[in-house]
């Protein structure tokens, strides 16, 4: 694929990566926002190749779950470390930080509770309109694991949510 | 409720929580990204973190290493006597200390008896 194609491919998908990006990162969007500038360093070095495999927006999707992992296990590592040296910025809860706010912070909220699986195969499938079997290639398992994610998350937070009226 | 009235009601529900995604613009993100900054943490940390498990791993060796202490010593108090052991201290004990002595001649293995005949 063409540089400029690969950019303009890109371009048309950042708003949803983004979307994506924060469901992996709960919803913390400085996180998601460095973790979509890794992505794409990572396609412009070449790390990150399309192969044809799969839709683009599949492939894309996969390699921004993959960098999220990446820096999730990186900030717990961190956070972890019991000295902190200078840059060290605060890292609030993203959910915390939310809190307060009207009713999407209360979705966001019940969301976050949920097992990283079971989210971001909903996200996939009710936000980004994916089907199962696409969510289940962007996350890397199989479609019967996928399908399981996906029950139990609704599941769950229709339990989450309870009875407020989401319409 | 129906599966279909649930599957909406989550949908609504990730809608909602999407509808205040601020996206960055595209423009930021990918400029940022081919002038290779990256935001990334700063590789002090890294270095500290190293030299962190280098000293532990190096203290780990020596533990491992370093010679044992010198026998012969022993460390006080390791000898415990009990409060009741005087109870132990008898008068019979000197007479058990030492073995009775026994009259050689009485002795059946320093003088077998003879062997008796008739018998196979």
């Amino acid at each position: 694929m063409a540089p400029r194609d690969l950019e303009q491919q890109i371009a048309a998908l950042h708003p949803a990566s983004f979307a994506w990006a924060l469901a992996c990162t709960r919803w913390n969007s400085t996180e998601a926002e460095e973790v979509l500038q890794s992505v794409y360093l990572s396609i412009l070095e070449g790390r990150s190749r399309f192969d044809g495999r799969s839709t683009f927006k599949t492939w894309l999707f996969s390699v921004v779950r993959n960098m999220a992992a990446r820096a999730r296990r990186r900030h717990w590592l961190t956070s972890r470390v019991p000295w902190r040296l200078g840059g060290a910025e605060p890292d609030p809860d993203p959910l915390d930080a939310l809190a307060s706010r009207q009713r999407g912070d209360r979705i966001r909220r019940a969301l976050g509770q949920l097992p990283a699986r079971q989210r971001e195969v909903l996200d996939l499938v009710f936000f980004h309109e994916m089907s199962v079997e696409d969510a289940a290639s962007v996350m890397g398992v199989g479609l019967g694991t996928a399908r399981t994610h996906y029950h139990r998350g609704k599941l769950r937070l229709l339990e989450l949510l309870g009875s407020e009226d989401l319409r | 409720m129906t599966p279909g009235d649930d599957e909406a009601r989550i949908r609504a529900a990730l809608a909602e929580a999407h509808r205040e995604d601020r996206t960055p613009a595209f423009d930021s993100v990918w400029t940022a990204a081919e002038g290779g900054r990256p935001v990334r943490r700063p590789a002090r940390r890294w270095i500290a973190l190293s030299a962190g498990l280098a000293a532990a791993a190096a203290v780990a060796v020596w533990m491992v290493t370093r010679p044992p202490p010198a026998t012969g010593w022993h460390p006080t108090g390791t000898r415990w006597v009990g409060p009741t052991d005087f109870l132990l201290q008898t008068p019979d004990l000197v007479t058990l200390r030492t073995l009775p002595p026994l009259d050689p001649a009485a002795d059946p293995l320093a003088n077998p008896p003879p062997a008796r005949r008739g018998l196979p």
